[in-house]
């Protein structure tokens, strides 16, 4: 374990934090000591307070700007032996598995919507790949709904299928990420060789695995374990985001891309992409052929095709909106949500002052436009929307904002790229620091 | 593409309005041969509000100004600006639906208010700007909340964009971000354009939501277009025929130059678009190496490697 180079093992330091503590099942969590009754005898407070918590945990990250990777490509290897059989996640590992992944891909590619996926199969000592790398997720979910393709059988080999997974992913651009997702149910692999030449290979390839363990953990490459199906799905869902940018072999490089138009036709034409007839298609820019889908390449000419709305949806992972803070009660004048006109808790009268360290206000303020928000509402715009309405609502702030969109990457992102030396620091960083959040 | 989310015939729909309330674009549509001011649109407007929400007995209803440099709710409004359309209230008319009423006050009133108070800020802003992002920012918040709180699914909702004023750059990313969360939410945008060129960026919005782009070809007959093409609910719309887009332009502008490009060179760290070689991405400062980039770009050398010859490529 040692001998692993950060690019595979990105979580060893937090890891060897979560060792000094104790085994997982060691350390518990007492949950019932939090719930003590409030002044008034009820428990509404103190739940409600969890609840808020919960809400909120998942959208309190970093928010400073870093350099990401947004073109991925990523294999998500999915073990099929026949432990993932097992009921210990219900209906089962492999149902629930396979539920997630396509929940996975899909929410992966509105994230990462010029990115790239493919599955690998692993089952019976060999590994197989479901589909090739491809821009498209409604091939991965047929692929992985075809009932045909999930039968499990004997055991799984991690080597053959991350092997298998690196002789395609060497083939992809610099520019772009290499990533591995394992699933892994099983304890055990059947490989043909030692799996830690394989490890180094994919160190020395700066390919990136995140491993998601249904069962234990096993000492090959550190990862998350489930413990139950929600954490299952946190899990899975934290590597959706692009990483940030940490190895030096990242190179930053101008893509020549394709807008293309979309024509209707009268008579039919072959497309590049499937060889069928269509009316309708995408006309690549430089050959002229027909493409059904975007984004792809065109299959003559090798043009990377997109549409501006494609390059669009990735801005927001570099102009994220910042986090909001809660508002204390001293100074929550505003009787309504700003964005949703829910009507907030009126300030409690001085008879009730006890308590009011224990109920929040309710309110959150974005410290751009000092606008305050219902809690679904700053959900909502950190998880979904991107956008902060108050910022957007006036005219001096957002004139602010928008400049300062446009500008603050620039002089961040400037300091990174200063000396190579700097600017690996400084994606670790930010790494470590994602990861302590 | 069809409406992805089933929708019956008994749902209440929630019809979000925003109405582009920019005196200066009014002020030109009102003085075109054959334009409209805006208070006969507004008129015609609370004649479709009105038609909306006598539909069904629980279809609901919000209206969202977009003015120059703010954008605000004019219906609902809490009960702290309520005054505002009490003192409206001067007609008391026995006859009249109270909710229909309600409605026509509290729109009229906000949007007198707005008028108002515009001349503060005039000068220091680009007059032809509307806050589209931020009204279309608080339709998707209080969407959200409305359909937090409809535990049965019942409500389907919405958005009409009533707009004159032409596209906003700086307001892009922010726009395009309202767009792909109502099409995550699958929340038709729908948009009439009044008066004035084409928006690319609503024009994007109506057909990356699956709504309907309207221009007027006579702004005169605004309440017809209304009724006609976005009364319909979701569920009607299954079965009419409505107006579609011919073209839509998915072609990009560089960052350097503002020109259209159909072949560019993306930075593949912050995907700015230009339209001729660069040693430094003008957004993100990165700076390109030599080393693969093939201006001419021959037949599969693209990136300077092999494109996936090895692995075949398929979509």
């Amino acid at each position: 374990m040692a001998n692993l180079n950060p690019p595979v093992d990105i979580d060893d330091e937090a890891h060897v934090n979560d060792q000094q503590v104790g085994y997982a099942w060691e350390d518990y969590k007492r949950s019932w000591d939090e719930l003590q009754e409030d002044a008034d005898g009820s428990l509404k407070s103190i739940v409600e307070k969890q609840i808020n918590r919960g809400k909120r945990k998942r959208h309190l990250r970093d928010t400073s700007t870093i350099q990401r990777g947004i073109l991925r490509h990523m294999f998500i290897v999915i073990d099929l032996s026949e432990v993932m059989l097992e009921k210990d996640l219900r209906p089962s590992r492999l149902e629930l598995t396979l539920s997630y992944t396509e929940q996975f891909i899909q929410e992966y590619f509105d994230q990462n919507p010029i990115s790239q996926v493919g599955i690998i199969v692993t089952k019976d000592g060999i590994a197989q790949k479901l589909t090739e790398l491809s821009g498209n997720p409604m091939d991965h979910i047929r692929a992985l709904q075809n009932k045909k393709n999930t039968e499990t059988e004997g055991e799984p080999s991690l080597q053959n299928a991350l092997d298998l997974a690196r002789s395609t992913l060497i083939y992809v651009p610099a520019h772009g990420s290499r990533e591995i997702l394992v699933i892994f149910g099983s304890l055990s692999t059947c490989d043909p060789d030692n799996i830690y030449n394989t490890i180094d290979q994919l160190v020395k390839d700066s390919i990136r695995v995140s491993v998601v363990g249904l069962a234990a953990e096993v000492q090959i490459c550190t990862y998350g374990v489930v413990l139950n199906e929600v954490h299952f799905k946190e899990l899975l869902f934290e590597i959706i985001p692009p990483p940030a940018i940490t190895s030096a072999q990242y190179k930053s490089e101008l893509i020549m891309m394709g807008f293309p138009t979309h024509v209707t036709r009268k008579t039919p034409t072959q497309c590049m992409c499937h060889g069928k007839s269509t009316l309708g298609g995408y006309l690549c820019p430089r050959c002229q052929s027909t493409i059904c889908e975007l984004p792809s390449e065109c299959d003559l000419c090798g043009l990377t095709l997109v549409s501006s709305p494609h390059l669009a949806r990735s801005y927001h992972h570099l102009f994220p909106v910042g986090n909001f803070v809660e508002v204390p009660w001293s100074s929550a004048s505003s009787t309504e949500c700003f964005s949703c006109l829910l009507t907030f808790l009126s300030i409690p009268s001085t008879r009730s002052n006890q308590q009011l360290p224990e109920i929040s206000s309710g309110r959150y303020k974005c410290l751009e436009c000092n606008n305050h928000f219902c809690i679904d509402c700053d959900v909502f715009i950190h998880d979904v929307l991107h956008n902060c309405p108050g910022c957007l609502s006036k005219s001096e702030s957002s004139k602010n904002k928008l400049v300062s969109s446009s500008s603050t990457p620039s002089s961040s992102i400037q300091q990174q790229t200063n000396g190579d030396s700097s600017h690996n620091s400084k994606g670790k960083n930010a790494i470590k620091n994602r990861n302590e959040s | 593409m069809k409406d992805t989310v089933s929708v019956s015939e008994d749902e209440s729909n929630l019809l979000v309005l925003i109405i582009d309330t920019n005196p200066f674009v009014w002020a030109k549509a009102a003085a075109s041969p054959g334009g409209l001011s805006f208070d006969q649109a507004l008129s015609q407007i609370l004649v479709f509000i009105n038609a909306h929400l006598a539909l069904k007995h629980d279809n609901r209803l919000a209206v969202i100004a977009s003015h120059v440099g703010v954008s605000k709710f004019l219906y609902p409004i809490t009960e702290a600006n309520t005054h505002l359309s009490e003192e409206m209230d001067s007609t008391n008319d026995s006859n009249m639906y109270q909710t229909f009423r309600v409605v026509n006050q509290h729109v009229t009133a906000g949007a007198i208010n707005l008028l108002k108070n515009v001349d503060t800020q005039i000068t220091t802003l680009d007059q032809s700007n509307s806050m589209d992002a931020g009204a279309l920012s608080m339709a998707m918040c209080y969407i959200n909340r409305l359909l937090r709180a409809d535990d049965g699914n019942h409500i389907k909702p919405r958005i009409l964009v009533i707009t004159l004023s032409s596209d906003s750059p700086l307001q892009y990313v922010a726009i395009m971000n309202c767009i792909f969360s109502a099409q995550k939410a699958s929340i038709p945008i729908d948009v009439c354009k009044i008066f004035g060129d084409e928006t690319v960026f609503l024009q994007q919005a109506a057909h990356i939501t699956n709504g309907i782009y309207l221009k007027l070809e006579k702004p005169k007959g605004f309440l017809q277009y209304l009724m006609l093409t976005f009364l319909p609910d979701r569920y009607l719309r299954t079965t009419l025929c409505l107006p579609g887009q011919d073209q839509v332009d998915f072609r990009a502008a560089c960052f350097c130059h503002k020109k259209i490009v159909d072949i560019g060179y993306v930075c593949s760290v912050c995907l700015s678009i230009f339209c001729e070689i660069m040693p430094q991405c003008s957004t993100c400062r990165t700076s390109f190496g030599q080393s693969s980039l093939m201006p001419t770009g021959g037949l599969g050398i693209v990136n300077g490697v092999q494109p996936y010859s090895i692995t075949p490529y398929t979509i």
